[in-house]
């Protein structure tokens, strides 16, 4: 029996803007358990990435109740829990691929052998012969690769990846899906993944619909959508 | 589009601009205040120097010529404020009958003048006894002939019997050099020693006695007219004045051609100035530039640290189709901006600095120029630092290219040619090649003192700042590049377990970090060298006073009425420290007469000190003590000493005069050692014995002057001594302020306090902006990076570390090599102006509580800009993350 690892009861959350308050989420309710491979679509500001945020414990839902039963208090879930995938480059420009993929293990204080994960991490992504190189001289979809294995190399239980093949070709966003489904399974991780483009969603096994700030879990198809 | 570009930039980046119209402000406000400095003290030095003048010119007549045509031609030459004549008149000598013995002189000379001569020219003579009316004989003529008010002298005039006059007055001839100066004889021709032996009388009686003289020896009389000019119409300048001066004086001399001689005294004293005024300014620059400099670069630093942004937003707008001139044109406008508002910020800020701390105006009509001058940099450095950078990144910018680090990827051929040591290594050879050749700013040999400037050993530490500001970079950027184990070693107190990642980042930000210690090191070195040259140039300038008047108040009696006499009142005053007597003779070595100071070896320096400057082994305490167990030994002047050859242990035998019978007697003395300068000495030739030694020879122990340390103002001991001083007859009771304000026209006699005031001011905000601001606005460049970390769960102790590290490295680095860079060029600054010191230090003063100050507005600077950029790390992460 999978845990429950994020249980959102409609939660909603609204900015303020001067007096009126803009709801980027009205509503969200859903379990995510382990092993789920989710994709979340939907229109440009329907509230994918303000979901992600909220479910990473980066920010803090204004109506509902949000928990996270298996993995503890919103401020203890980066980097040892959660890990997040962004589609802008998220590279430090002066860390080299391997220093910047150890971030999150020497961020969480990692007491073990931390030259042997990072090792791992980049042969998932075949990125060993780059692991001294800077992000400025890497490609797109190989710092996009680095980022993957960044998020991967301290195990967490959820991987929050938005539009992490946004900025890429379709062969080469597959193929980091590829790569990043081979190394999650047989493990209980569960993937969140927003994405635009129709065939990464087919791969998940669940979709999820953002509309105007309300989510639906009961997509049956991407076709339906 | 540049319209909304910039109200965008006024919205979005005022920081930024705030930040490097500020940066223009100071670098305005630097350059204005100093130019305005610089103008007053020309100025002042020109007033000094013309003050100085006893007479402007002296005209002498060709014999025959009438005074009326020559006077006349004066006042058409120049506007004259007074014109008197004085009549020369040269004689084989004056003989006195006292005390039963006779005392016959020399070859003399008798000058005559009117009445109102003095009025005129009040600065000529000094009355010591009787009264100016009537016959008067100079000090060391009357010495010579034993003679005082009351008695008779008899005038031997070459070719016609001789005649008596009666004694009136003894006098002092203060300006004794150029009042008997040879007119029409070029400079150095010969020596123009002024004559021992001088009487003057009042002009009508001068002319009874010597006109009959001119008819039988034309060649032994002369009629001098001495003029006085009118000097409110001088420029300020010293160089424009003597122009104007010697302009006129060219003018007189075509206008009197073969009726008269002209000897410009105005004229060769403003030289002598121009000289000191251009000293003076090299030394203000070379005080002052730095920090112009640093401002400059301060500025430059501010408008760097936006770079990254700044190509990304170029990035951009190529992106969206903006030509490069369009993207030029907005820098453009932001540059003028920047200009404008620094320029107003500017000359706001020049003027309350120049008012409150140097009292003067920077739109003062003598400091136009300057101030011009100052608004103008700024305005192109804005150009040079916005412009430019705009221009250089649109040669080449794509938003990848935009987020370089800026790792360096070859060395600089500055670096590969190994030029920082080239610049060390030719700043030690000029520094060693003017300092073991004793490099004398200020010549004064005999006669007239002139200036003379080295400029290349001023090369010294300029390529001494150079070459270590090179060598700075180099090691920084060697250190970082090889260097990041140690790196992450010494930032694990701070980083802990991210000091690895730490100091990879730092390394690979090699330029950045290095220009920022280079700019942290150049603010401590220019403070720390400022306040040290200063310190010891003002703490020189008190010495330089001190030698002048003795102690903080000297009391000077005569013989007959010794200061000794009230020792005892004069050590009872409150604010009174020590008393300490000390005799002030006249001896005569061989023919000549010097003065003669007889002190108590082991004492004297409680109440003065006692400088190892003052003595040729440069040891005050070895030299005193060996003169206090050698009870007839004496300390001689260095021109004495070779003027007569003499070797220590050699027995030298002056004559004193003795105070029971007022004749001269042979008196043995050891030499000792060679004495430079001494309190209240006169420059040249002196000597200095044992009190005890010196009364037991000539009957009296009294002492002449009386030199007081004082722990209450000067000032205030000075006028209550003088009350005390009142009943001893010819008494003068001087105080160390209005030495230091008399001092003629030497180095130290430059008022440089509102100088060091300023910049002491300019130094703590510049160490200040250099370590807190660059920090700042660097990390404000780093938003992204938090918000990436943020995003992988950073908590804001963990950017606290990035922070942290990178401000230590910072202050420590930037800061120890500055505070060591500023010791090293401080002491060359001082050491290769030994000769302007008089006398020259002993040891570098170290103004430790300025330093340490430094050091607390540098940590409270560093940690404000940390702590500043913390409060980022609080805003919550998703609202970082936008910066992604």
């Amino acid at each position: 029996m999978n845990k429950t690892l994020i249980h959102a009861d409609a939660i909603g959350r609204s900015y303020a803007q001067g007096e009126a308050q803009v709801a980027a989420i009205v509503s969200a309710t859903f379990l995510l358990k382990e092993q789920d491979r989710i994709a979340i679509i939907g229109r440009s500001g329907s509230g994918k990435s303000t979901l992600m945020h909220l479910m990473a414990g980066l920010d803090v839902p204004t109506s509902g109740t949000l928990m996270w039963p298996e993995l503890g208090a919103p401020d203890t879930l980066l980097p040892e829990q959660i890990a997040l995938v962004f589609q802008a480059p998220s590279l430090l420009e002066p860390l080299t691929v391997s220093e910047n993929v150890a971030l999150p293990l020497l961020l969480a204080n990692f007491t073990g052998d931390i030259a042997a994960a990072v090792r791992a991490a980049l042969a998932t992504f075949h990125l060993q012969e780059l692991a001294h190189k800077l992000p400025e001289e890497l490609s797109g979809g190989q710092m996009q690769r680095v980022a993957m294995a960044r998020a991967i190399v301290g195990n967490p239980r959820v991987i929050l990846a938005d539009e992490p093949t946004g900025q890429l070709d379709q062969p080469t966003g597959h193929a980091l899906l590829d790569a990043l489904l081979v190394h999650l399974a047989g493990t209980s991780t569960a993937l969140v993944i927003s994405t635009h483009d129709p065939l990464v969603a087919k791969r998940m096994n669940t979709i999820w619909q953002m509309d105007q700030g309300v989510l639906k879990t009961n997509v049956t198809s991407i076709e339906a959508v | 589009m540049i319209k909304i570009w910039f109200a965008g930039l006024m919205r979005e980046r005022n920081g930024r601009l705030l930040g490097a119209a500020v940066g223009i402000a100071v670098t305005i406000a630097m350059l204005a205040a100093l130019g305005a400095f610089l103008a007053q003290s020309n100025a002042s030095m020109t007033q000094r120097a013309v003050a100085g003048v006893p007479v402007d010119w002296q005209v002498q007549l060709v014999p025959g010529t009438a005074r009326g045509l020559v006077s006349d031609a004066i006042k058409k030459a120049t506007a004259i404020a007074t014109v008197q004549s004085v009549g020369y008149a040269d004689v084989d000598g004056f003989e006195a009958h006292t005390g039963g013995t006779v005392q016959t002189t020399g070859k003399g000379k008798v000058v005559g003048f009117d009445a109102t001569y003095l009025h005129d020219f009040p600065k000529q003579f000094r009355l010591l006894i009787g009264s100016m009316d009537g016959v008067l004989v100079a000090q060391q003529t009357a010495a010579n002939l034993h003679v005082t008010v009351g008695d008779s002298v008899t005038i031997l005039r070459p070719a016609l019997p001789p005649v008596i006059v009666k004694v009136g007055g003894v006098i002092d001839l203060p300006n004794a050099d150029s009042m008997f100066q040879a007119i029409g004889v070029p400079a150095g021709a010969a020596p123009q020693a002024p004559p021992d032996n001088v009487l003057l009388l009042p002009l009508s009686e001068w002319q009874s006695l010597f006109d009959p003289q001119a008819v039988v020896r034309p060649d032994s009389v002369r009629l001098q007219l001495h003029v006085g000019l009118i000097h409110t119409h001088l420029p300020h300048d010293p160089l424009a004045a003597f122009v104007a001066v010697h302009g006129a004086e060219k003018n007189l001399e075509i206008r009197i051609a073969g009726k008269g001689l002209v000897a410009d005294n105005l004229a060769a004293r403003l030289d002598a100035v121009r000289s000191d005024a251009l000293y003076a300014r090299v030394l203000f620059l070379f005080l002052g530039a730095p920090g112009a400099l640093l401002a400059i670069f301060l500025t430059v630093a501010v408008v760097a640290s936006g770079g990254t942004r700044r190509r990304r937003d170029q990035a951009l707008l190529r992106i969206r189709g903006a030509s490069r001139r369009q993207i030029l044109q907005i820098a453009a406008v932001e540059a003028m901006f920047v200009g404008l508002s620094g320029a107003v910020g500017g000359l706001v800020l020049a003027e309350i600095l120049s008012r409150t701390l140097l009292g003067v105006s920077v739109f003062a009509p003598a400091a136009f120029y300057s101030t011009i001058a100052a608004v103008s940099m700024g305005i192109l450095l804005a150009q040079a630092a916005i412009l430019v950078t705009a221009w250089r990144d649109a040669q080449q910018t794509t938003v990848a290219a935009a987020r370089m680090t800026g790792r360096d990827k070859r060395y600089g051929l500055w670096l590969r040619t190994g030029l920082d040591f080239i610049l060390i290594g030719l700043a030690a050879v000029i520094f060693w090649k003017t300092w073991s050749t004793g490099y004398q700013v200020v010549l004064a040999p005999e006669g007239t003192p002139a200036s003379s400037v080295d400029y290349v050993a001023f090369l010294a530490p300029v390529l001494m700042w150079m070459g270590i500001g090179l060598l700075t970079t180099r090691l920084c950027l060697v250190g970082f590049q090889r260097g990041k184990r140690f790196l992450a070693l010494g930032l694990q107190p701070i980083a802990g377990t991210l000091s690895g990642v730490v100091s990879a980042a730092i390394s690979r930000q090699s330029n950045r970090m290095t220009q920022g210690i280079g700019l942290v090191a150049l603010a401590f070195a220019f403070a720390t060298s400022t306040a040290i040259f200063n310190t010891n140039y003002h703490a020189q300038t008190r010495v330089d006073a001190e030698l002048t008047n003795g102690a903080d108040v000297t009391v000077t009696g005569t013989a007959l009425a010794p200061a000794s006499a009230k020792l005892k009142e004069l050590k009872a005053l409150p604010g009174v420290l020590a008393a300490e007597p000390m005799q002030h003779r006249l001896a005569y070595v061989g023919t000549d007469l010097q003065d003669l100071y007889g002190i108590d070896a082991a004492r004297v320096g409680e109440a003065t000190r006692m400088s190892n400057a003052y003595f040729a082994n440069g040891n005050a305490a070895k030299t005193l003590a060996l003169l206090q167990q050698t009870p007839d030994g004496i300390l001689i002047s260095e021109e004495t000493v070779n003027e007569f050859q003499l070797q220590p242990g050699d027995l030298i035998n002056l004559r004193l005069q003795n105070s029971n019978d007022h004749q001269y007697y042979v008196v043995p003395f050891h030499f000792i050692g060679i004495v430079r300068e001494f309190p209240t000495a006169p420059r040249d030739s002196f000597l200095v014995a044992n009190a005890r030694y010196i009364g037991q020879m000539t009957g009296t122990n009294a002492s002449e002057i009386i030199l007081l340390k004082t722990s209450a103002p000067p000032a205030q001991v000075a006028n209550a001594a003088r009350v005390i001083a009142e009943t001893l007859p010819g008494a003068k009771v001087t105080d160390i302020g209005e030495a230091q304000r008399l001092i003629g026209s030497s180095l130290t006699a430059v008022d440089l306090d509102g100088l060091t005031r300023l910049e002491l001011g300019l130094s703590i905000l510049m160490v200040a902006s250099a370590t807190g601001l660059i920090l700042a606005l660097g990390l404000a460049d780093r938003r992204r990076t938090f918000a990436i970390l943020s995003a992988l769960g950073a908590k804001p102790r963990q950017l606290g570390a990035f922070l942290w590290s990178e401000a230590a490295l910072l202050f420590l680095v930037g800061s120890v090599i500055g505070i060591l860079t500023g010791f090293l060029l401080a002491w060359m600054l001082v050491k290769l102006l030994t000769g302007a010191f008089d006398p020259p230090p002993d040891h570098l003063l170290v103004p430790w509580v300025y330093i340490g100050l430094l050091v607390m507005v540098a940590l409270i600077s560093v940690a404000l800009a940390v702590m500043g950029s913390l409060r980022e790390t609080r805003i919550p992460a998703v609202q970082r993350m936008r910066e992604l």
